[in-house]
Formats: C-alpha cells, sequence, structure tokens
C-alpha cells in the first residue's frame, strides 16, 4: 500500500501538530469494501500531491483512534485541515466523491 | 498500448476467475476487469466450508489461490469499472470509467451482485454511523449494544450470528409468520438457540431514527399496520441482492425484471460471443462452486465460438473462388431443402464457388451484416466482399444462370 500508516502518536504529530490538509481512511484488513475503496485512493494521491496527503490506520491495530472520533464502520475517509476535522465519507465510496470533498476542503 | 483481445471478462470474483483459468489455458488473449479487490463477493466471507477440496479456508484467501492460478496461465487484470458496452458488431467494444477502451471476440459477463438497498429514510445519512452490510467489517463497532438486523436469508442470519460474539443483543426483522425464516433448516435451528436473538414477526422497517449516529429503528408491522419504535445503536441491512448488470441496459442483452440473465447451458445469452456466468444469471445455486463451473464451460465455449469465427474468416476472406453464404435455419425445412439444393449444384460446378452454410439462429452478427432477415437467403462474395443476392428459387437451372 502506497499510503503512509499512522497510530495514535503520528496522528497526533500529522493532525494536529503540522496541520496538514489530509485525508485518513480507517480501514480493516478484512473488510472487502475497505479493499475497493483504498486503491480509489492510491490512484488518486499523485494528483495532490504536495498539497494534500493520504494516510491510513488499521483499526484492528488502533482502537482508541475510531473510539475517538465514534466511528461505526469502516470504510470511512476523515478529512482534516489546519488541526481540525472537516467531515467525513463513509462506505463504498467513488472516485469522484472523494476528489470533490478534497477540493472542497482545499478551497474553504 | 494493445487494446484488442480475444477474451474479455468483466468482474473478478470466482466466476470470472475461473473463466480467466480456463482462457488463459486456452491460449486466449485474455483480460479481466474488475472493479474493487480481486475476488469479489467471497472476499466478505470469513469461513468457507463447502468448496470442494478445501475443508475450511477464508473467502479471500480461496480467492487469492484462485487469481494466483488465472496468473500462472497469463491473464492480464485491470482496476476499473466497465460503464458501458457496444456488442452490435463482431469486435465487441468495451468502455471503462477511467475512459479505457477494450475490444474483444467474446465477453463473459461475470459482474455478480450487490446488497440491495431499501432506501428508507436515514439509511444512507446514516452509514458509517450505524448503518451496515457486512458483519465481517463492521461488527466490532457493536461491542455491548444493541443491534437490530433485517432480513431473514441464510446471510441475515449467518451474519446476525456473528454479530451476537460482540452485542449485547440482536434483534431480527422478519418479513413472514412466526417461526418461519427464510435461511436453511441448520442456521434457523441455531438461531433459535441464541440467546442473545431475538424476533420481531410479520415486520419490516420503515426509518433509521437518530442525526449524528442511529439511535433507533421504526418498525411497521405488516398484520395490524401498527408501528412502533425500538432503540438501538446499529442496524444491519441484509435484505437481498441485486444484479451489477445496470451498465448493460442499452447493450441489448437480454434480462429478466430484476436484472439477471438468461442464458443457455453453454452461458449463452441472446448476443452471439457474449456469456454470462456466476451471480448475475439465472440459476438455481449461488454459490462458488457453481459460479466456477459456469466460468469454466462459458470459457471453453467462447473458446469454440472464437475458434469457428476465425476459421470462417479465413474460409471467406482467403479464398480465390467466388464464395456462396447460404443462410438456413434447422428449423425450417424449405431452407434445409434449399442448401442441399445449392451444394447439389456446387457439387456439379465444384472449379467455379464454394459455398458456407450458415445457420441463422448462431450466426446472428453475420445475418445482420448482410441484412439478412428471412431463409432461405444466398449471398455472393468475392474476396470477402458482396458482389450479389441470389433469388432463391428451387428451380435448379434458374439458380445456376444467377450464380455463373
Ligand atoms: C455473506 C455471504 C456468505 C457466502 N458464503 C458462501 C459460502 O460459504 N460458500 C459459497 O460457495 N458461497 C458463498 N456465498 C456466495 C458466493 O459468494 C457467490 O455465489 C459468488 O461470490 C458469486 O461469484 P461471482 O463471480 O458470480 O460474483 P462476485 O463474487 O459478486 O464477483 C463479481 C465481481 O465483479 C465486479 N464488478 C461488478 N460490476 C462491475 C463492472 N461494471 N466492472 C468491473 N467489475 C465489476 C465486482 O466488483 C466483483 O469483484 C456467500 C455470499 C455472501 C454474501
Amino acid at each position: 500500500m502506497s499510503l503512509e500508516k499512522l497510530n495514535s502518536s503520528r496522528f497526533e504529530e500529522v493532525i494536529y501538530d503540522n496541520g496538514e490538509p489530509c485525508l485518513v481512511i480507517f480501514s480493516r484488513k478484512s473488510c472487502h469494501v475497505c479493499q475497493g475503496v483504498v486503491p480509489v485512493l492510491e490512484d488518486l494521491q499523485p494528483q495532490f500531491e504536495g498539497k494534500f496527503s493520504f494516510y491510513y490506520v488499521d483499526v484492528e491495530e488502533d482502537k482508541a483512534l475510531y473510539q475517538r472520533f465514534s466511528l461505526k464502520g469502516v470504510p470511512q475517509i476523515l478529512l482534516f485541515k489546519d488541526g481540525e476535522y472537516q467531515g467525513k465519507l463513509a462506505g463504498k465510496v467513488e472516485e469522484e466523491d472523494v476528489e470533490e470533498k478534497i477540493t472542497d476542503v482545499l478551497n474553504s | 498500448m494493445v487494446n484488442s483481445y480475444d477474451l474479455i471478462i468483466i468482474g473478478g470474483g470466482p466466476a470470472g476467475l475461473s473463466a480467466a483459468i480456463y482462457g488463459g489455458r486456452a491460449k486466449l488473449k485474455t483480460l479481466i476487469i474488475n472493479k474493487g479487490a480481486v475476488g469479489g463477493l467471497v472476499n466478505t466471507t470469513r469461513e468457507i466450508v463447502n468448496y470442494p477440496g478445501y475443508g475450511q479456508i477464508s473467502g479471500s484467501d480461496l480467492m487469492l489461490d484462485f487469481k494466483k492460478h488465472a496468473e500462472r496461465f497469463g491473464v492480464e487484470f485491470l482496476r476499473d469499472i466497465v460503464v458501458s458496452t457496444d456488442f452490435s458488431q463482431e469486435d465487441k467494444v468495451i468502455k471503462t470509467k477511467k475512459g479505457k477502451e477494450f475490444t474483444a471476440k467474446a465477453v463473459i459477463i461475470a459482474c455478480g451482485s450487490e446488497p440491495r438497498l431499501l432506501n428508507i429514510p436515514g439509511e444512507k445519512r446514516l452509514q458509517g454511523s450505524g448503518v451496515a452490510y457486512c458483519a465481517t467489517c463492521d461488527a466490532e463497532f457493536f461491542e455491548g449494544e444493541d443491534v437490530v438486523v433485517i432480513g431473514s436469508g441464510d446471510q441475515a442470519i449467518e451474519e446476525g450470528m456473528y454479530i451476537t460474539k460482540f452485542a449485547k443483543k440482536v434483534t431480527v426483522i422478519v418479513l413472514h409468520d412466526e417461526g418461519i425464516l427464510d435461511c436453511n433448516k441448520v442456521s434457523a435451528e441455531r438461531a433459535f438457540r441464541k440467546e442473545k436473538m431475538e424476533f420481531i414477526w410479520n415486520s419490516t422497517v420503515e426509518e433509521v431514527l437518530g442525526e449524528e449516529s442511529v439511535k433507533g429503528v421504526k418498525i411497521k408491522n405488516l398484520k395490524t399496520g401498527d408501528s412502533s419504535e425500538l432503540e438501538c445503536q446499529g442496524v444491519f441491512f441484509f435484505v437481498g441482492m441485486v444484479p451489477s448488470t445496470q451498465y448493460l441496459k442499452e447493450s441489448g442483452v437480454e434480462m429478466d425484471k430484476r436484472g439477471y440473465i438468461p442464458v443457455n447451458n453453454l452461458m449463452e445469452t441472446n448476443l452471439e460471443g457474449v456469456y454470462a456466468v456466476g451471480d448475475n444469471r439465472i440459476k438455481y445455486l449461488r454459490q462458488v462452486v457453481s459460479a466456477a463451473g459456469d466460468g469454466a464451460t462459458a470459457a471453453v465455449a467462447a473458446e469454440r465460438y472464437i475458434e469457428e469465427l476465425n476459421a470462417f474468416k479465413t474460409n471467406i476472406a482467403n479464398s480465390y473462388k467466388k464464395v456462396l453464404l447460404v443462410f438456413f435455419n434447422a428449423s425450417n425445412t424449405e431452407s434445409l431443402e434449399f442448401s442441399s439444393l445449392m451444394e447439389e449444384l456446387q457439387r456439379e460446378h465444384n472449379e467455379d464457388y464454394k459455398i458456407v452454410k450458415v445457420d441463422l439462429a448462431t450466426k446472428k452478427n453475420l445475418a445482420e451484416k448482410y441484412e439478412i432477415k428471412a431463409v432461405p437467403a444466398v449471398i455472393v462474395l468475392d474476396k470477402g466482399k458482396k458482389v450479389k443476392e441470389l433469388g432463391c428459387s428451387m428451380d435448379k437451372a434458374k439458380l445456376k444462370a444467377q450464380i455463373i
């Protein structure tokens, strides 16, 4: 996978200390919908190189993180900018949905 | 980039992968176009215990073996979504969401099915916030909470039982009278014995309640018409599947009201060179083993079809003699008698032309190309080009006069 994996401390650093504009997909290895959405993000990543970062969290390994955002399912894509939560996308999303959401966040 | 293939398979579940193994082995240049992860629906299955030769294996591990097998035979894979097709010509055209275009001599439709949505208020809005469709993916998020399962088929009951491992209570909403579930008997008995599982009969869910996250469901009793509310933190929808065939609406492939494709025992659809296999076709048993069998059948049929097609082309295009294409139909006696007469004529004038007989029932594209609507019909080709159409008379002399 070309997305960088985040654990709790790296999450703090990227989202809150650096305030990077980015998305984080919460996924699970045994979730086929996640396995479908991750490659969509991998395809989009180069298009936003240097402007917007892409990360992932494995919910089995980092329970505290999904509990913190009260997530009730995977895959979910959370978007952040300047240390602030900007919304999410849940379930089987298409490339256009993600692209639109990233553009919204970048322009906000 | 070469975009022409012998065989293109739409969908990389067990049906598509099996077709690919046979296609690749037969040395057909084969491409699988699949959206998402290769393996299809089976990837959701934690445990498969009924695939021959594998006592117990996870769905995704089994599919990995299928995929490796196909790769060994040189099959190519593309992750993309087929959005439209043109099956009107001999070279079938397939277009994808990423804007790619491919042609193939034969196409196998193996795109399976996807969960049906009920489209009730709250369902879409609360996805990921309590509304779920896959227990393997999401059951763990409901540790110690109350969950509602909608549906009573094999999937609903088996997934429901898995959810009891995490949830405090699982309430199953069933359309039918008390005691009647749509799942297999063994699962039903196990479900009735499960302490954490409860059932609400003769009912359906009208609305998912909650603003930010699921807080409950509105249940309607179908017998009394009464509505009631039940508090819960999660709702799993298992209300059946729909075939993923919407993109074929304009393709000319015949489908039933729900979008399932009828085929014959060679997995042929109503269109020549187009096959349908696995869960997206009308069939009795929707399982990995039957999907694999379908895939193998279609690939072998496609291989024969392509072989015939190639032989037919060389027969016509490379012939130094004139070719008479005689269109007949096996169920039309007149056309059968006529083609015998043509053969008789040909034996007498062997050196002048050759005859290629065409069954109108199986060579629809060819009939369309030469605008043949009824049998018998004869057209004369010179180096592959149509030079004239004959008047079909049972009079040998009249026929001969037209040919020479
Ligand atoms: C919960 C559950 C448990 C099951 N348990 C078992 C079991 O224990 N044993 C068993 O034998 N069977 C089981 N089944 C049934 C089995 O999964 C199916 O019968 C089988 O997967 C059908 O295979 P398929 O290849 O026809 O379709 P699928 O597996 O659905 O594969 C179709 C593929 O096509 C892709 N696709 C769809 N549309 C397009 C498009 N336009 N362009 C490109 N690609 C597309 C899809 O993304 C998917 O990858 C289970 C099913 C479920 C839901």
